[in-house]
């Protein structure tokens, strides 16, 4: 019999449905897992790991999808540690150019996966800080002649030591001759050269729009050697998405709340730009405020009650 | 309205009890409404010879989805509905298909959530090591899970068998303080009892 009244460690019931899925759990364990309400099963996979650049790594790995990516990160990890050997060596080294293309829908993880990489090149001594500048063109770009030049120094000026992240980068190249954003990308260039060694610039954007972007100014096409490909999330990921993020909270679906939620996605993933985790993230947040209003006023709450989320949580989430 | 969940190992008889039970609740014509793994829902309406033709197979894992069905059961004067749900088939290990285990996580999931637990067992298997439905350990862990909760009945199935009578011995030793009611879910023996048990808790 369950002791009561005893303090226990929250369960991640939808992490343990999960290593059954996923096969690294017997339903004998899981169902004692979920009898013994609270035993912690996997669920802080960070906890052993103490350097940072296994944490930023463990961090990068966790994001679900993202295989690609992923491989990439960890190509350049070995390449930028073996490079270091060789100078140790006296041998010759490439220069590390580390600037990057990264394209893909709003919401596919450009942001967060290029917050991971400014902490795995700080530790691995590429970068001196690491941090992350977000930027879009109007930061960069100035109202007179003259202005745009001084207001991408200042983003740059604040980016060293880290990574420039410019955001829907090819809107730089719209608007014609006359436009300012053809300074801004100049100044750019001489940016990524002057500070090579202390600086990384990421272009971001939609895929057809930064392939346009990269053809129709072929000095840069060569400057940004790593060109990352964010593809869209399938369904069965975002839904792994919904059940990791609300795990971290604490909650979980009522079986007709993960119905109700994979029709939701699907309606969401048939529409274009949308099949993508910020959308998922913002149907939960909706869903936990919903259940926030529906149990405020009852006494008597059981835990369960505390973390289920019920279908009428989540309906009518897609349309906000 | 309540949710009664019916849970076992694979091959342990949960949809020929459930469809059978329906029948004997007065139920012909069976609207079952389908819940994927995946997520995806329908539903379709079968006669009970359809149903039994359909949805019962000889082979472990016939059952992939949860099954629901709404019986109306007397309760007093009146009668109360009860939403009967068949799961798919437990398993002692990790199974090798996806599907399987992916069918397997949405039952677990469903008996943390159910109001009424039935827990079929093959009484002709339990002494037998290596039958599918043979007793193992996740009966154990489904009983001892259940114990927590108040409506738990496990159901010996197959009496009609030889050697169930030795099987649903073994049981009442192996889970001494738990309602076990014997059944034929093929023949339809001792529903009378389920079903009391069952209104009980409605």
């Amino acid at each position: 019999m369950a002791r009561r009244g005893e303090r226990r460690p929250p369960v991640q019931v939808e992490r343990i449905s999960m290593l059954v899925e996923k096969g690294e759990l017997a339903p004998p364990a899981a169902l004692a897992s979920f009898r013994q309400t609270g035993t912690p099963l996997a669920v802080s996979s960070t906890a052993g790991t103490d350097s940072p650049l296994e944490k930023a790594l463990a961090n990068l790995d966790r994001l679900v999808g993202l295989k690609e990516v992923k491989q990439l990160v960890h190509e350049i990890k070995a390449f930028i540690e073996i490079q270091q050997r060789r100078a140790q060596e006296g041998l010759a080294t490439e220069p590390l150019t580390l600037h990057m293309i990264f394209k893909g829908n709003p919401g596919t993880g450009k942001t967060t996966v290029a917050r991971i990489l400014g902490c795995i090149f700080k530790e691995l001594g590429v970068l001196s800080k690491g941090h992350l500048v977000e930027v879009e063109r109007a930061d960069l770009v100035g109202e007179y002649i003259g202005h745009t030049a001084q207001k991408t120094r200042e983003q740059i000026r604040k980016a060293l030591g880290g990574i420039l992240f410019v955001d829907e980068a090819y809107s730089l190249a719209r608007g014609g001759e006359k436009d300012f954003g053809k300074e801004s990308i100049d100044c750019l260039v001489k940016a990524m050269e002057d500070h090579r060694d202390d600086l990384v610039l990421i272009l971001a954007g939609y895929r057809e729009e930064m392939d346009y972007f990269l053809q129709t100014n072929p000095g840069l096409r060569s400057r940004f050697p790593i060109r990352i490909d964010f593809p869209d999330y399938t369904l069965d990921e975002l839904l792994e998405i919904a059940q990791i993020f609300l795990a971290e909270r604490d909650y979980y679906l009522s079986v007709s709340a993960r119905e109700e939620l994979m029709r939701q996605l699907q309606v969401a993933h048939n529409l274009r730009h949308s099949g993508n985790a910020r959308l998922v993230r913002n149907i939960i947040e909706r869903a936990i405020r919903r259940q926030a209003v529906r149990l405020s006023g009852q006494k008597n709450l059981s835990r369960d009650q505390l973390m289920i989320i019920e279908r009428v949580d989540l309906e009518g989430g897609a349309a906000a | 309205m309540k949710e009664c969940l019916i849970v076992g190992k694979t091959h342990a008889g949960k949809t020929m009890f459930a469809l059978n039970f329906a029948h004997y609740l007065g139920v012909t014509n069976l609207e079952i409404t389908f819940r994927h793994p995946s997520g995806l829902v329908g539903s379709k309406t079968y006669s009970i010879s359809a149903a039994r033709r359909e949805l019962v197979g000889a082979a472990p894992h016939t059952t992939r989805a949860l099954q629901s069905i709404t019986l109306d059961l007397p309760v007093g004067k009146g009668s109360k509905r009860c939403l009967f749900t068949d799961t798919s088939g437990l398993v002692d290990h990790i199974h090798a298909d996806v599907e399987i285990r992916r069918a397997i996580a949405q039952t677990l999931g469903a008996i943390r959530e159910a109001d009424l637990i039935l827990h079929l067992i093959d009484a002709a298997a339990v002494g037998l090591q290596d039958a599918p439905s043979a007793l193992g350990e996740v009966d154990y862990q489904v009983a001892q899970f259940a114990q927590m909760r108040t409506g738990y009945a496990m159901l010996a199935n197959k009496m009609d068998l030889p050697g169930a009578s030795v099987g649903l011995a073994r049981l009442r030793q192996e889970f001494p303080g738990h309602t076990i009611l014997p059944i034929s879910a093929l023949y339809k023996r001792g529903f009378r009892e389920v079903k009391a048990f069952v209104q009980r808790y409605l």
